[in-house]
């Protein structure tokens, strides 16, 4: 009986061993997980859920989670999370931050952003009391779209909302009047900022934010650029030429961080920060060029 | 006439011997583990965490009411005949329809007792986790629990004349097309055909529609559920139900168990 018992305990340690060994040898990815992810349509998606839309939309939710989270430049996936987040709110169309998720996100270029915009507005519909959707429509139309009269319109109407911060009237007032934008951007990404969804948008909109600060020194130097043209007939052949000869139109170059330092692009020919290598321009195809810049330089 | 006493005493009966199935101990072990199992899978995302446990709670309990509704109501007089219990209950003074009204209510009974289980143990996870839990919530669970009784009532009436296969086949059918009709009448509607639209719409009021029974989007979003649509969506299960039973008893009655 206890011989009988070692062959069986020996029968069952081997095939656990077998099967542990043969399954360390096997892809951890399924072949579902290599190439683009499979996105079905809002509409089949809801028609397959047989109930069960609820659950199916967390599915779909983690997935676009698990895109931000792991890859390392998700904004360069706008148009696939927003094909996730398209069915998730046709799916769940009482959600929330998903809504807010593909506002943050779906900036890869004017069509995502638009896509987005779509989104948005389905969100207003169902949160019609939820002033933070019409500030997100209002960010994209004045921020990626440049458009400012729509912006305006998108975000009046939050002005009445219950909870919508005070100035966003005049914030309205603003978009309907600064054509420049720096400062209007300020203002929307700083409220942005206070009620980013995530961890990953915050630290997005303090690239932005950064981004404004080193467009206003920017064009500080620009200014001075343009006086030393007048003084000397000609343009400059570095920047250091600003705080440089016997009249120097600067006494000091503006500060960058972290030993960062101003030099002329050599294609576009403007002043730019090192670290960034571009100029501040908010719109999807003004950024869309700013790689280009870069790869150039 | 039908007896209350009668069929009481089948139902009690019906509550015994499902009770006493450790099939039924397994599904509704593997309904706690995938309502606590929410806990873990709303840790995945940042955000909206309650709701994720609670729709995967809800779930469960809606999945595993239509499961066990369903495989128990396929066999409920089929065990009786094959273990041939039948004859000796049929001799007695009890009409075949006092017979399947007692098993059906006390497959319900037994249902019900799950899927109560179930909800306490969606109703601690969900306490545990912090998640709010309000009306809306038992409103969807209740609603879950009509679900499962109308299922039931489909599944004895296939199995009132049809083998225990064929009554699962049967059933889960009915259980897939109910949760597509509202969709089928949309798209009969937007087809622009009127013969297309007359028979979608026509399909839809006859095959049972049981997204009229799922608050759970509502439940978890803690949206407004005003009371008369949960009394009318109950009403419908009811009187559902008590179609397909008057059926399932036409055809019982004309059975031939030799």
């Amino acid at each position: 009986m206890s011989g009988s018992l070692a062959i069986r305990v020996g029968l069952l340690a081997a095939a656990i061993g077998v099967a542990h060994v043969a399954h360390a040898r096997l892809p951890v990815a399924s072949p579902a997980e290599q190439g683009e992810p499979f996105v079905p349509r809002p509409e089949v998606a809801r028609a397959t859920s047989l109930g069960f839309a609820a659950v199916l939309a967390d599915y779909y939710w983690l997935r676009a989670v698990q895109i931000v989270g792991g890859e390392p430049n998700p904004e360069h996936h706008g148009h696939l999370l927003g094909r996730f987040i398209d069915v998730v709110t046709t799916l769940d169309p009482w959600v929330s931050h998903p809504y807010r998720f593909a506002a943050v996100w779906m900036v890869e270029d004017e069509e995502a952003v638009r896509a987005a915009n779509r989104l948005l507005e389905r969100a207003i519909e169902y949160h019609p009391d939820d002033w933070r959707m019409h500030f997100y429509l209002g960010f994209n139309h004045f921020y990626y779209l440049g458009d400012n009269e729509t912006a305006a319109d998108a975000l009046e109407p939050a002005v009445r909302l219950r909870g919508a911060p005070t100035y966003l009237s005049r914030l309205v007032a603003r978009l309907r009047a600064d054509r420049e934008g720096l400062d209007t951007a300020e203002a929307f990404l700083r409220e942005l900022l206070k009620s980013a969804p995530d961890p990953y948008a915050a630290a997005e909109y303090e690239k932005a934010l950064d981004e404004i600060e080193t467009e206003r020194r920017a064009r500080f130097l620009d200014r001075a650029r343009e006086r030393y043209r007048e003084r000397n007939g000609r343009d400059i052949a570095s920047v250091e030429d600003l705080v440089r000869g016997p009249s120097p139109v600067l006494e000091r170059l503006p500060p960058e961080p972290n030993d960062w330092e101003w030099v002329l692009h050599e294609e576009t020919g403007k002043i730019v920060s090192s670290f960034y290598m571009y100029r501040y321009e908010p719109h999807v195809a003004a950024r869309a060029n700013h790689g280009k810049e870069g790869e150039g330089s | 006439m039908i007896s209350p006493q009668r069929v009481s005493a089948i139902a009690t009966n019906t509550v015994r011997e499902a009770i006493r199935n450790k099939v039924l101990y397994v599904l509704l072990f593997f309904a706690l583990v995938l309502i606590s199992t929410g806990v873990l899978l709303s840790t995945l995302s940042y955000v909206e965490r309650d709701r994720i446990l609670q729709d995967v709670g809800i779930a469960a309990i809606r999945f595993f009411g239509a499961a066990m509704a369903i495989f128990l109501g396929v066999g409920l007089i089929h065990k009786e005949v094959d273990r041939r219990t039948i004859y000796t209950v049929l001799s007695k003074p009890l009409s075949r329809s006092e017979f399947l009204l007692g098993k059906y209510l006390g497959l319900v009974a037994t249902l019900w007792l799950q899927m109560a289980v179930m909800g306490v143990g969606f109703a601690v996870t969900s306490w545990l986790s912090e998640a709010p839990l309000d009306a809306g919530h038992a409103y969807a669970i209740g609603l879950a629990g009509m679900e499962a009784a109308l299922l039931a009532a489909v599944a004895t009436m296939f199995s009132s004349f049809s083998t225990p296969l064929l009554s699962a086949l049967f059933s889960v059918g009915i259980y897939l097309v109910g949760h597509l009709t509202r969709d089928l009448r949309e798209l009969g509607a937007a087809s622009g055909s009127e013969g297309t639209a007359t028979v979608t719409s026509l399909l839809h009021r006859v095959l049972p529609d049981l997204e009229s029974l799922n608050l759970s989007i509502q439940a978890v979003h803690g949206l407004p559920i005003a009371p008369a649509e949960v009394a009318f969506a109950v009403l419908y299960a009811v009187g559902y139900s008590a179609a397909l039973l008057v059926f399932a008893t036409i055809l019982f009655q004309r059975r031939d168990f030799r």
